[in-house]
């Protein structure tokens, strides 16, 4: 499979994170990491620099892989879903605001804020303050 | 391959391997749901009531644990490189955190792609600590790679010998190092 564009990406993670929302369990994986291939990187023999990947000419863009993680029956039964995308460090700022947003927005299984903690802390302090007061 | 209590302790280690081996180092996130066990939650919920006040908005609470129950997830961050098998993991599920981490997830792209890490977020892993763990993490390349290619040019040299020294010097040396024994 091919490469997707941003818009493209980000509507199929998030039909993959709704989907995710209608079942009880299952994962979905999401990967980024340095796309080195087919791109003008010298190769450690070719140069005298010790390191050639410390000290790039230029910045390389990224690679994000998103899967849900499906193998055996289901991958057999065509469930299994992949999506890839490139990111040019140029867009990185613009691709990782808008990640942050399906990623919020999608992982709804999380715990949401507790807020009956707090809640229980200051009833807590009031009470204290009365027996100190009485 | 141990999980970091702190999100910041797992973002500052892995920018460091990152710093080490931005061409090999990948991050993945793997978010996780399933129903969530049912025995547990009761007890808990009980005694949740008789600390606070019983006439406190319980029902609320109640349905609201109700509604939470079906799926419980969790996300795992995990910083992975396969060549040296260096692995820095991160578990939480807290909705909150959600937010931050992705935002932790930007800054290290920024070097992985081989960009300067952001000076105005959280990239400027505090300089004093970092500077240390930086310096037990270069030594390690330097010795990975030195038996690999078998030269070590003199100035890479002289900059770990300071390194050591700084290390020796301060506190936070010793994190450093301990690490480097677990992996």
């Amino acid at each position: 499979m091919g490469h997707l564009t941003h818009d493209e990406f980000f509507t199929s993670l998030t039909s993959l994170f709704t989907t995710s929302k209608s079942s009880p369990k299952g994962s979905i994986i999401l990967t980024q990491k340095r796309l080195s291939y087919n791109q003008p990187t010298p190769q450690p023999s070719e140069s005298n620099d010790t390191f050639p990947d410390l000290n790039l000419a230029s910045p390389l863009p990224l690679i994000i892989h998103a899967t849900n993680a499906k193998s055996k029956e289901d991958r057999k039964a065509g469930k299994k879903i992949r999506l890839s995308t490139v990111v040019n460090p140029d867009d990185l700022e613009g691709f990782y605001s808008r990640y942050a947003e399906v990623c919020r927005a999608g992982m709804a299984g999380l715990k949401p804020r507790d807020r009956t903690k707090r809640k229980a802390k200051a009833k807590g302090r009031k009470k204290k303050g009365a027996v100190a007061a009485a | 391959m141990p999980y970091y209590e702190k999100s910041e302790d797992w973002l500052h280690q892995s920018s460091l391997l990152l710093q080490a081996r931005p061409a090999t180092t990948r991050i993945t996130t793997r978010y996780h749901i399933k129903p969530a066990r049912r025995a547990t939650k009761p007890t808990k919920t009980t005694a949740d009531d008789g600390a606070s006040d019983p006439t406190t908005t319980t029902p609320a609470a109640k349905q609201e644990e109700q509604d939470s129950k079906p799926p419980r997830g969790h996300l795992v961050l995990k910083t992975y490189d396969p060549e040296s098998g260096v692995t820095l993991k991160y578990k939480t599920s807290k909705a909150a955190e959600v937010g931050r981490l992705v935002s932790m997830l930007g800054n290290l792209g920024r070097r992985m792609s081989g960009l300067p890490p952001d000076p105005s977020s959280a990239g400027a892993v505090d300089e004093e600590k970092g500077g240390n763990a930086a310096a037990a993490q270069s030594q390690d390349v330097e010795m990975v790679d030195a038996s690999a290619s078998g030269t070590q040019t003199p100035t890479t040299a002289a900059a770990a010998a300071v390194q050591e020294k700084q290390e020796k010097a301060a506190v936070n040396a010793g994190k450093g190092k301990k690490k480097k024994g677990k992996r």
